[in-house]
């Protein structure tokens, strides 16, 4: 376990490295970037209604009144309990998903002032969405998956290289080719953080990736996690898991 | 939870059930409405005024019945009218036979130019009709002759048409001076005589002879002109009291017949005699306009008849044993013949210093064979007709001079040989040629004896498609007596249009051009020829009774010369009621050694008829007409229109539903595919494999049983075995599809840890490529899809087929059309819910895949893929399915067209491909 660890450290290093070298020509160099701009992700006075519509059902108030300031290179963590709002609060964060009332700002930025294309666009350069369980795509292997946010650009076989990096720096360098039915949950969501890494993104938002983890393997996702934080990376997560809260810099509990 | 639980709780299971059974009752219900209006269509326009064409002998036409029923070939006697009016199914016998050809010579035309003096000194009294016009309100002297003469020259010509080419009959001309007459007063005896004599140095005009030349009259100079070309028109024979049973209040133009005296007082001699004492004795002036009262009958043109008995008496013509003939004559006629005079102003060297005008009249709307007096009378551009000034007195018409001349050469009905049919069964015909007959001649001698100058006509060949008839005895020449008129546009009314059935010679099918010799289209009704011998006829001349008949062919009274006698039957109601009555009224008949047609359920087809050597050149080269058509009488149509149509419909809605329950079998499989971790769940439980199908089976089974009591309420309802068949088909699908869908639940021991190899793969760097790889990694749902899809396509192509097909599959008959407009509307209906149907199925497989699209489209939306690009995949992931589904479609459709309609098989294919393309953007909206 321990030489693994060590392993994905050496990736890391030759991942960072990579990254680092393509800085002056791919997307890649906006990791460096990152760290110019101190908050990349605010949400301010923000909340989430569902239902009320025409059905007749009763409308939940998710989240209310809710505000957060995401520095770069800081892991952020909205805990609480299961229906609490934490994933309606990632999605409002990561723009797939808009607020009942409040706003979002991306490097000061309001969403409010985008259309879908450049909402698109803009996540694409800034956001890397971990959801609940990776949710991989079926029939493509590990590395294909890591490679479909290069698919926009056109950039699959340049970055072709820099995902297998990313899969070595998450320990499935040998399981690169297996499709997600061949994988386990550890390994799905593990795959899922370098498909959301393969841009240079500077926002990882995650939902409950350690979820339905066992220990060992939901340390490793931490680990990573706090990795990337490093690098400049901001990191919001959502989750209840113990270690991961403690592990975060910062924490939003949520009632 | 029992099974009934979990189908309703499956909601897919029990959706597709729904829609099958809405589709199963929405079906049937328009299936029966159309059957309905068919039915009723049907009904409503397949009896005519007869069931039952008796004939001693016809062909067999294929169904196909001339229009021409009175052939004059006869060989129906009375003894067996008389039987069959006796058979108890007999409502009405009415016997037809065609007589003879009759031959007229009209009065010679004129041309009147009005030329009055003024004069009335005397004339105005001796009148003594108070409608005449009192002398001091007489116009002054006027007319359209100068006072000293001139020269003029006058062209007479006469053009006849067949509705397609001009023939001039002769064009004639002579020469001669005219001017404005005087009154010279000459001393007589006892006083003096004033005459109307031409001016000084008039030469008057004088055509050949038999025409006389010119003459001062009273209020005109009148030039005698060539004589009109021969008409010729046909007589039939009927028994009015019948035939009036047969045509209602339409025939009450028949009622003077049935007042003519029997055969032993017809005498012509006497008959004559008897008019000639009327005018010798004196006659009111009630009975000039009404005519005599001659046997509970007003003889209105006994005038006609007294001119033309002196004359054939005078010419020796008749014998103690001629007969005046009774008929009743057709108003107005067909025949398009023209009579011009062109009058010309010429100088001393002949030279045309002025053209004056030319004068027209044609036979029209006012001619009355055997009776019309002055056809052509024409009338010099500028003339007034001054006549009246004298009252009613100056209409007192004498009629036609010449008696008519009686023949039977030619008479018969036309021959036709058999042609090729048509997809919808319409039959080519071809007529057949028989001899030329000779046209425009000129008599030998004129009536005043003298030899007519046969230069000035060239006689004309007309081909002849009738055949000549036989005769009894010895003729003696008939003299026609005219009891009536008749209006043959109202008796073709009387006969319907739908269900028309001939009548006999007095209704005639006419003809239309519709191709000519070269084969251009046209459209050109034919006209009659003069010699009435031609494939064309126009109604009948005179309608006669059989004493007539046998009167004008010299038959005794009880010979076999009734052509045809329509029967009708005593039983009410629609033709499908009355069937079997009728069959058995025809056999009854039959049974008597005759011909029985049974025509109950027939309708009116147009039959294409080649037309071969209508016209020769001089040089004797013959030249077809071209293709005619005409109304025939389609037997059995409505039969063959109720049964070709039921099919129609009955494929229509077995389409419609086995189509639905495909892909309902379809969507079925996809979605217990969905069920497989439960099926794996059930199996970790310790269940068999037998007890999860068993399981799975007895909810397909809940809807199952649904559709059986869908099936036998529906089949129930509407009382068909047809619905019981297809409701029963819909239900073995169903059965077949869930049980293909439970095997689906099979146990698969085999896991795969084998690591993709990208390299056999396509690389997935668009979305085109994603969509492509999404596609093939989900093989069974895709191509279940694409199955529906295809299936879809081409029932929409086999509804398409269908519904074209519709015209052709009802057939070529008037009642064809009526009945398949009939049933387009819920057609159309049973079409398009079918494709809705078709539609929502589809759409309902492809929303078992709904929910991992919307995810794996909701994951690279997260990843930053735009709208556009997701749009992209949803259309490639269609387009693509679609191109599977593609050959399924167009070749199934292809395959249904070919089998149910292939004259829309084209049409079924292309209808297919277009269901596939509509389909892709649909599908791509439903998943967006």
């Amino acid at each position: 376990m321990t030489n693994e660890l060590n392993l994905d450290r050496e990736a890391h290093d030759r991942m960072t490295a990579s990254t680092r070298r393509g800085a002056h020509k791919t997307r890649a160099n906006t990791i460096v970037k990152a760290t110019d701009h101190a908050t990349p992700l605010e949400l301010s006075n923000i909340t989430i209604h569902y239902g009320g519509g025409k059905g007749g059902a009763e409308a939940v108030n998710v989240v209310d009144d809710f505000n957060m300031t995401l520095h770069a290179g800081e892991m952020h963590c909205v805990a609480g309990r299961s229906g609490s709002g934490k994933t309606s609060i990632l999605t409002v964060g990561a723009g797939l998903t808009l607020p009942t009332s409040g706003r979002v700002f991306w490097e000061g930025d309001s969403l409010e002032t985008m259309g879908d294309d450049e909402i698109a666009d803009r996540r694409r350069a800034l956001i890397g969405y971990v959801d609940q369980g990776g949710a991989l795509i079926d029939g493509m292997s590990a590395l294909e998956n890591v490679l479909l946010p290069a698919v926009p650009d056109g950039e699959v076989e340049k970055r072709r290289d820099m995902a297998k990096d990313l899969l070595d720096l998450v320990g499935l360098g040998r399981r690169m080719r297996h499709r997600p039915a061949q994988l386990s949950g550890g390994e799905r969501q593990r795959v899922a953080i370098a498909r959301a890494l393969i841009l240079g993104t500077r926002v990882l938002v995650v939902d409950e990736p350690t979820a339905s983890l066992d220990r060992a393997a939901a340390n490793r996702i931490i680990s990573i996690l706090k990795d990337t934080t490093s690098d400049g990376i901001a990191v919001l997560v959502a989750s209840h898991d113990h270690e991961l809260v403690r592990q975060s810099d910062t924490l939003t509990e949520l009632i | 939870m029992n099974a009934v639980q979990r189908f309703i709780r499956s909601r897919v299971l029990l959706l597709t059930a729904s829609i099958l059974i809405v589709a199963m009752c929405l079906s049937v219900l328009v299936q029966g409405q159309s059957q309905a209006a068919l039915s009723r269509t049907v009904d409503q326009n397949s009896r005519g005024l007869y069931d039952v064409l008796v004939q001693a002998k016809a062909k067999d036409n294929g169904g196909l019945m001339q229009p021409d029923i009175a052939t004059g070939q006869g060989g129906i006697s009375f003894e067996q009218l008389d039987s069959i009016r006796k058979l108890t199914g007999t409502s009405v016998a009415a016997p037809i036979s065609l007589v003879s050809r009759v031959t007229q010579n009209l009065e010679s035309p004129r041309l009147d130019a009005t030329d009055y003096l003024g004069f009335n000194a005397g004339l105005a009294g001796t009148s003594g009709d108070p409608t005449a016009t009192d002398p001091s309100k007489w116009p002054a002297a006027e007319s359209v002759l100068s006072d000293t003469p001139k020269k003029y020259r006058l062209t007479a010509s006469a053009v006849s048409s067949d509705g397609h080419s001009d023939q001039t009959l002769f064009k004639t001309t002579a020469e001669g001076s005219l001017g404005k007459a005087k009154l010279v007063e000459e001393q007589v005896e006892g006083g003096k005589n004033v005459r109307i004599q031409g001016p000084e140095g008039e030469t008057g005009i004088k055509f050949p002879t038999p025409a006389g030349g010119s003459e001062h009259n009273l209020f005109n100079l009148s030039v005698s002109l060539p004589m009109a070309p021969q008409v010729t028109e046909s007589v039939v024979a009927v028994d009015p009291v019948s035939e009036r049973a047969l045509l209602g209040t339409a025939g009450d133009f028949l009622s003077p017949l049935e007042k003519a005296p029997p055969a032993d007082a017809r005498n012509a001699g006497a008959i004559g005699r008897h008019f000639e004492s009327l005018f010798t004795n004196g006659i009111s002036m009630d009975e000039l306009k009404e005519g005599p009262d001659f046997l509970g009958v007003k003889l209105k043109y006994w005038a006609p008849l007294m001119t033309q008995y002196q004359q054939a008496k005078r010419d020796g013509q008749l014998t103690d044993d001629s007969q005046a003939i009774p008929l009743i004559v057709r108003s107005g006629t067909a025949l398009d013949l023209k009579y011009s005079v062109k009058i010309e102003e010429i100088d001393d060297s002949g030279n045309v210093t002025k053209d004056v005008g030319t004068v027209t009249r044609s036979l029209d709307k006012d001619y009355l064979p055997f009776v019309s007096k002055s056809p052509f009378a024409l009338a010099w551009p500028g003339s007034k007709d001054l006549s009246q000034l004298m009252g009613d007195t100056g209409s007192f018409s004498q009629g036609l001079y010449n008696p008519a001349t009686w023949t039977t050469n030619f008479a018969a009905a036309p021959a036709y040989k058999d042609g090729e049919t048509a997809a919808n069964g319409a039959v080519d015909k071809s007529a057949t040629p028989g001899d030329w007959v000779t046209v425009n001649r000129l008599p030998d001698k004129a009536a005043n004896g003298e030899a007519v100058d046969q230069t000035q006509r060239e006689p004309v060949d007309e081909r002849s498609y009738r055949q000549n008839l036989e005769t009894g005895k010895k003729l003696a020449t008939p003299l026609a007596m005219v009891y009536g008129t008749f209006d043959a546009a109202n008796v073709k009314e009387a006969a319907g249009d739908v269900n028309r059935l001939p009548l006999g010679g007095y209704d005639p099918a006419p003809f239309t051009l519709t191709k000519d010799a070269s084969g251009k289209d046209v459209n050109t009704e034919l006209k009659p020829s003069l010699s009435a011998t031609g494939l064309v006829s126009q109604s009948a001349g005179a309608i006669t009774d059989y004493y007539g008949l046998a009167a004008a062919r010299g038959y005794d009274a009880n010979a076999n010369v009734i052509d045809a006698v329509r029967v009708r039957a005593k039983v009410p109601g629609s033709w499908k009621q009355a069937q079997p009555e009728v069959e058995k009224l025809a056999n009854e008949i039959r049974d008597m050694g005759l011909q029985a047609t049974v025509v109950a359920g027939s309708a009116r087809e147009d039959a294409s008829i080649a037309v071969p050597g209508y016209s020769k050149d001089d040089a004797g080269k013959e030249s077809p007409l071209g293709t005619v058509q005409q109304s025939w009488v389609r037997q059995d149509a409505a039969d063959a229109v109720s049964g070709s149509l039921t099919a129609t419909n009955l494929t229509l809605l077995f389409l419609t539903l086995c189509g639905a329950a495909l892909l309902t079998g379809a969507s079925t499989v996809s979605y217990i595919r969905k069920r497989r971790s439960e099926a794996g769940t059930l199996r970790a439980m310790g269940w068999t494999q037998r007890k999860i199908r068993s399981w799975v089976l007895a909810e397909f089974g809940v809807g199952a049983a649904l559709l059986a009591v869908v099936g036998v309420v529906l089949s129930l309802i509407s009382w068909s075995t047809a619905t019981a068949v297809v409701s029963a088909s819909v239900l073995v699908l169903y059965a077949g599809a869930a049980f293909v869908a439970a095997q689906q639940l099979r146990h698969r021991d085999v896991v795969d840890q084998e690591p993709q190899h990208d390299e056999r793969l396509m690389a997935v760097d668009s979305p085109l490529t994603f969509a492509n790889r999404q596609l093939s990694t989900n093989k069974f749902n895709t191509i279940s899809l694409a199955v529906a899809v295809g299936v879809f396509a081409a029932a929409v192509g086999g509804l398409v087929a269908l519904l074209i097909d519709i015209p052709r599959a009802a057939g070529a008959s008037a009642l064809s059309g009526l009945a398949a407009a009939s049933i387009a509307l819920p057609s159309i209906i049973l079409g398009v819910s079918g494709v809705a149907v078709g539609l929502l199925l589809t759409m309902v497989t492809g929303r078992f895949e709904l929910q991992a699209k919307r995810q794996y489209l909701g994951t690279l939306r997260a990843m930053g893929w735009n709208p556009d690009m997701l749009g992209q995949v949803r259309f490639f992931e269609n387009a693509m399915v679609g191109t599977v589904a593609l050959p399924l479609g167009v070749v199934g459709a292809l395959g249904i067209g070919l089998l149910l309609a292939p004259y829309a098989a084209l049409w079924a294919a292309i209808a297919g491909l277009v269901a596939v393309l509509c389909w892709i953007p649909i599908a791509t909206k439903v998943v967006q």
